[in-house]
């Protein structure tokens, strides 16, 4: 098996509105190891979320090939998707997207509960872990409007791993939080990393890609630079 | 299951943090379904529900076609309806298909217990009655075929489960002791069991009395209730079929039984033609019908009106279901995110679909709820509205709810529940998940607009066809009301007193209903006062065939008549039109020339004008042998008789005092005020004339045509209700439908007000956005409401199906709602900031 998590080959994707052709990815090649941290940059309509989009399952590409864990998920139907995401794939957004009605701990519960067979009492023993490693355990009763947008983001961190994924996508983690707790954010991610965690992030702050150990820059669809930080920041 | 539970603890989670909503929805689902419910309560009671006896299905009725000459008497259908006595005894006694054959018929008695009088239904019944039926009794024992033998012989009764528990205060010691039936003592043998009525559909009967006794039971009817006059119709009879015959193979089989016993009944008839011997023998059938929900001849009055309300709620539910759909489809818009949420993180579709047909469930199940509590409300107006006034009591129809009913509701809450779950379900079947999770608010798929915009015109299509059907019952109540009847309504009381409770013998009873009169007139401000034996407008119908002098009737002829028996002044008391003649005078008694009034469609027919008729020479019967001994002395203008919808039948008025045993009568006062302010006074000058006379069924005669009505005024009301009700949720739809387009479009509308757009351009732009949905669901509601306007034809009285003005108003009406739900989104919408517009993106 591969030490590769993801590897993507001449991945292409366009939208099509009324006549008009939008080609958002255009022969994209991106391979993400094990255990990496990779950041995606790039300027507004470079193709990056659509990247992450793709690389999550949630869109599908219009040609190309994608392998996730060695398995070929490009042309997955629906229902396969879903579960892939669900088994393979922790999601963190810029909006953090929790649900208002439910509380922390059923935040975080939420993508055990679409997996079938696992027990309560393991959902709930891998809810407490979670909200421990991101310090939200004393906040598990409490509603999302109820905390602030750090803590937020740290629950949605928490949801993101009580699955114990293959890989962490996050789309603009730092996007909607001020700088301290964008900081907080991303020493968070850094620790998971740490801990062995893979995981890819959109941003186009160039000091939180900093935080990264691989950086891949977008343009036009296309992956116009990439390399180890280090190499790309002596190249600048 | 553990998901199960978590769905729906949190689709209760969602109902309890948006009470506005939840609050809407389960309201108007309570309304839909609760007046399903309460329709369905009555509907099943009249139409569907089968007797409370053994083996209901086993019992069939007899109905008969042919000639007939003779007296009949019935209490509603058609003569084919009724058989005489002698022909039920044939039936009963040479079938060979019939495990048992009962008779019965319905009166009203004088019932005297413990010296208290009162007016009671009674029902005559054959001997083997209770036998037929299967039904075993709750106390002492019920009439057996030895308690209906010889005429006369037998005074005995059985009481009602309900007679006995309400006037007899469930007394266990009952049977073997004596009441009074018209004042002759009779001797109770036993209660009927709980919860049976009788075998006639509709009808609660306080005492069963033996056929054998109807003489006594209903005295004045003798003559025309003959046991032995085979020419005396006024019997119905219910069979019960052997085990394994069917009702076709039982009418087939009594088909040589039933010619047989014609052409005996024939040899009875004095003077016949061939022609009419022909069409007696050779043109008649005996009909055997199922009879399991008993015989009911209101049962064709209510059936059309029932169906026509079980239509309309079922329209009203559907409404429910849409409305409901598109509340739950705004709400949707603003679950996008979350929706996709849930999908990003594993959910599968199933499961996504799954959680919000729970959801909806649990609005269902609140709404069911409700509704069922609501029902017995709306069904009890019903109730009230169909049952006769000052018989509310004695109404065999309950406004309860059962377990029928209760399985109608689920049934009707799981295809409502579906109906409007379904459609956010599949707003989020193909979700665009990178695309929603990116915005930063959800918004609704162009597809859940449209469905939504269609939604609303089909709510605006329905709510025009039931204003529709609702105009036309309105119109048609106001026709009905407004109409001329011929007579006078207007500050006339009327009211009954039956001199044999008191313990007057029927050879009395004439004499005490005129003391009664003298007694009335003698009241300051009653204007005039008399009385009939044929009330107005209370559904009555006697007749009898006449002979006219000069006039020879061809075979099929009709010459049956109206026969009421009046006092002298009946005429000036209801105002009725004195054409030609004179009225009765106190001079118009026993064995003074015979003479009779006769109305204006009988003197046209056999004399041209109302004058020529003066003078003129009839008599009761028919035959070369008859008597002309009634001479005609004066002619009154035609009055609506039997009912609001009567065509005016040929009427012949009698003397009240010429009659052998005429019997009781209903009395009428016309009154200088209002009529209600002289019932105490009446009520105390019968009591002093005799404190054992008992005054019943005392009211107006504008509250006798309110009960005349009662059918169309339930129908007017309930589906101007209905349409109100569609109405006011159309416009909920409307309203909900329009905001959220004003708020998706705030920032269109900043950026155009920025441009220069007045405020009235606004508004304009918001009402356009329902103005063709509206217009559309006009253009197909209107062809619609006039064809299934052309089904309710039988309902309608002075206005066409279809009618123009009528439609025009419902348009005008939807036109006004769409113009108030649209009013404050746009008027929010022209209230736009458009700086403030333009900074929120």
């Amino acid at each position: 098996m591969s030490q590769n998590i993801i590897e993507i080959e001449q991945l292409t994707k366009v939208f099509y509105t009324d006549e008009i052709e939008t080609h958002a990815l255009s022969g994209v090649h991106l391979t993400i190891g094990r255990g990496e941290y990779v950041a995606m940059s790039g300027p507004s309509g470079c193709g990056k979320s659509t990247l992450l989009s793709i690389v999550g399952l949630l869109d599908t590409p219009t040609s190309g090939r994608y392998t996730l864990n060695g398995k070929e998920v490009a042309n997955l139907n629906f229902s396969d998707r879903s579960r892939i995401r669900n088994q393979e794939i922790g999601f963190i957004f810029q909006s953090f997207n929790l649900i208002g009605d439910l509380t922390v701990a059923e935040n975080v519960e939420l993508p055990l509960t679409y997996r079938s067979g696992m027990p309560a009492s393991e959902r709930k023993k891998k809810v407490q872990e979670a909200l421990e490693r991101v310090n939200m355990a004393h906040r598990m009763r409490h509603y999302p409007a109820q905390l602030s947008g750090g803590q937020q983001q740290r629950e949605a961190v928490a949801r993101a791993l009580a699955g114990s994924p293959s890989i962490l996508l996050a789309d603009e983690p730092t996007g909607n939080l001020d700088s301290k707790n964008g900081e907080a954010v991303m020493k968070l991610l850094q620790e998971l990393h740490a801990e062995g965690s893979t995981i890819c992030m959109v941003t186009h702050d160039p000091r939180f890609a900093a935080h990264a150990e691989r950086q891949i820059h977008l343009f036009d669809g296309k992956v116009v630079a990439e390399g180890e930080m280090t190499q790309l920041l002596a190249e600048v | 299951m553990n998901a199960l539970i978590q769905d729906v603890r949190y689709a209760v989670r969602q109902l309890l943090r948006g009470p506005g909503f939840a609050i809407t929805v389960i309201v108007t689902l309570a309304l839909g379904i609760g007046a399903n419910s309460a329709i369905f309560t009555i509907f099943d009671q009249v139409m569907l529900r089968t007797l409370p006896v053994q083996k209901p299905k086993e019992l069939v009725r007899f109905e008969w076609t042919g000639a007939y000459s003779g007296s009949a008497s019935s209490f509603g259908g058609d003569t084919g309806n009724y058989f005489s006595w002698p022909m039920y005894k044939d039936l009963r006694d040479r079938n060979t298909v019939f495990a048992g054959i009962l008779a019965a018929d319905r009166s009203s008695v004088g019932i005297s217990w413990h010296d208290q009088a009162e007016n009671k239904d009674a029902e005559l019944v054959s001997g083997n009655y209770f036998d037929v039926l299967g039904l075993r009794p709750a106390l002492g024992r019920l009439m057996t075929v030895s308690d209906d033998t010889a005429k006369d012989a037998n005074p005995v009764a059985v009481l009602s489960y309900d007679y006995w528990k309400t006037r007899f205060t469930a007394a266990p010691d009952v049977a073997g002791k004596t009441l009074l039936i018209n004042g002759h003592p009779f001797t109770i043998l036993g209660v009927a069991p709980e919860g049976f009525h009788s075998a006639i559909g509709g009808y609660t009967p306080g005492v069963f009395l033996p056929v054998s006794m109807s003489d006594i039971a209903m005295p004045w009817t003798a003559p025309r209730k003959d046991l032995t006059n085979h020419q005396s119709i006024w019997l119905t009879l219910v069979a019960r079929l052997k085990p394994g015959v069917t009702a076709q193979q039982a009418e087939t089989t009594m088909e040589p039984l039933w010619y047989a016993l014609r052409a005996q009944e024939l040899t009875g008839y004095r003077t016949v033609s061939e022609r009419f011997k022909d069409k007696f023998l050779n043109h008649t059938h005996l009909f055997v019908k199922d009879d399991s929900t008993g015989f009911n001849p209101e049962r064709q009055d209510l059936r059309m009106p029932l169906l026509v309300l079980m239509g309309m709620v079922g329209v009203l539910a559907a409404m429910c279901a849409v409305n409901v759909a598109t509340l739950l489809l705004l709400r949707a818009a603003g679950r996008v995110r979350e929706i996709s949420m849930r999908y990003a993180l594993g959910a599968a579709r199933s499961r996504i679909v799954r959680q919000l047909l729970v959801e909806g469930a649990v609005l269902g199940v609140c709404g069911a709820i409700a509704g069922v509590v609501l029902s017995p409300l709306i069904a009890s107006v019903l109730v009230r509205i169909i049952s006769n006034v000052g018989d509310q009591d004695q109404t065999p129809y309950t406004a309860s709810v059962d377990l029928r009913v209760l399985g109608f509701t689920l049934l009707l809450s799981v295809a409502v529940t579906l109906a409007f779950s379904v459609a956010p379900a599949l707003q989020f079947i193909r979700p665009r998940l990178a695309e929603s999770l990116r915005q930063s608010s959800g918004t609704a798929s162009k597809r859940s607009q449209l469905f939504r915009k269609i939604a609303v015109g089909f709510q605006i299509a329905l709510t025009v066809l039931l204003l529709g059907g609702a105009g036309l019952f309105l119109r048609t109540l106001s026709n009905l009301r407004g109409q001329a009847l011929g007579f006078q309504t207007a500050h006339v009381l009327s009211w009954q007193v039956d001199p044999t409770l008191a313990g007057y013998g029927d050879d009395r009873t004439a004499q005490v209903e005129m003391n009664v009169l003298d007694e009335v007139r003698a009241i300051p401000g009653v204007l005039q006062a008399s009385g009939t034996t044929d009330p107005e407008i209370a559904g009555n119908q006697n007749g009898s065939n006449f002979t006219v002098q000069g006039h020879v009737a061809p075979e099929e002829e009709d010459m049956n008549f109206e026969i009421p028996c009046i006092t002298p002044g009946y005429f000036a008391t209801l105002r009725q039109p004195l054409l030609a003649g004179r009225e009765f005078t106190a001079a118009d008694v026993k064995g003074a020339p015979r003479v009779a009034v006769v109305n204006l469609t009988f003197a046209k027919r056999f004399y041209g004008t109302p004058q020529n008729a003066l003078g003129r020479l009839i008599a009761e019967g028919g035959g070369s042998d008859v008597k002309l001994d009634t001479t005609i002395v004066g002619v009154v203008g035609d009055v609506k008789h039997q009912n609001l919808r009567d065509t005016p039948r040929g009427t012949v008025y009698r003397p009240y005092l010429q009659q052998t045993l005429p019997g009781g009568m209903e009395l009428y006062a016309l009154t200088d005020q209002s009529p209600e302010t002289v019932e105490s006074m009446i009520r105390e000058r019968i009591h002093r004339l005799d404190s054992k006379l008992v005054v019943y069924q005392m009211r107006t005669l504008d509250e006798q045509m309110d009960i005349s009505l009662a059918n169309e005024r339930a129908l007017a009301f309930l589906a101007m209700s209905f349409s109100l009700l569609a109405l006011l949720m159309t416009a909920v739809g409307l309203y909900g439908v329009l905001a959220y387009a004003t708020a998706q479009r705030t920032r269109e509308i900043g950026v155009r007000m920025a441009l220069g757009a007045q405020r009235s351009a606004v508004v304009m732009l918001v009402l356009r956005e329902m103005a063709l949905t509206a217009v559309i669901g006009v253009a197909v509601a209107l062809p619609a409401a006039f064809a299934i306007s052309r089904l309710l034809t039988s309902q309608l009285y002075g206005v066409q199906p279809g009618d123009p003005l009528t439609l025009a108003a419902c348009v005008g009406v939807s036109a006004v709602m769409v113009v108030l739900a649209a009013a404050i989104p746009a008027r929010r919408a022209a209230s736009v900031d458009p700086m403030l517009a333009l900074r929120s993106e």
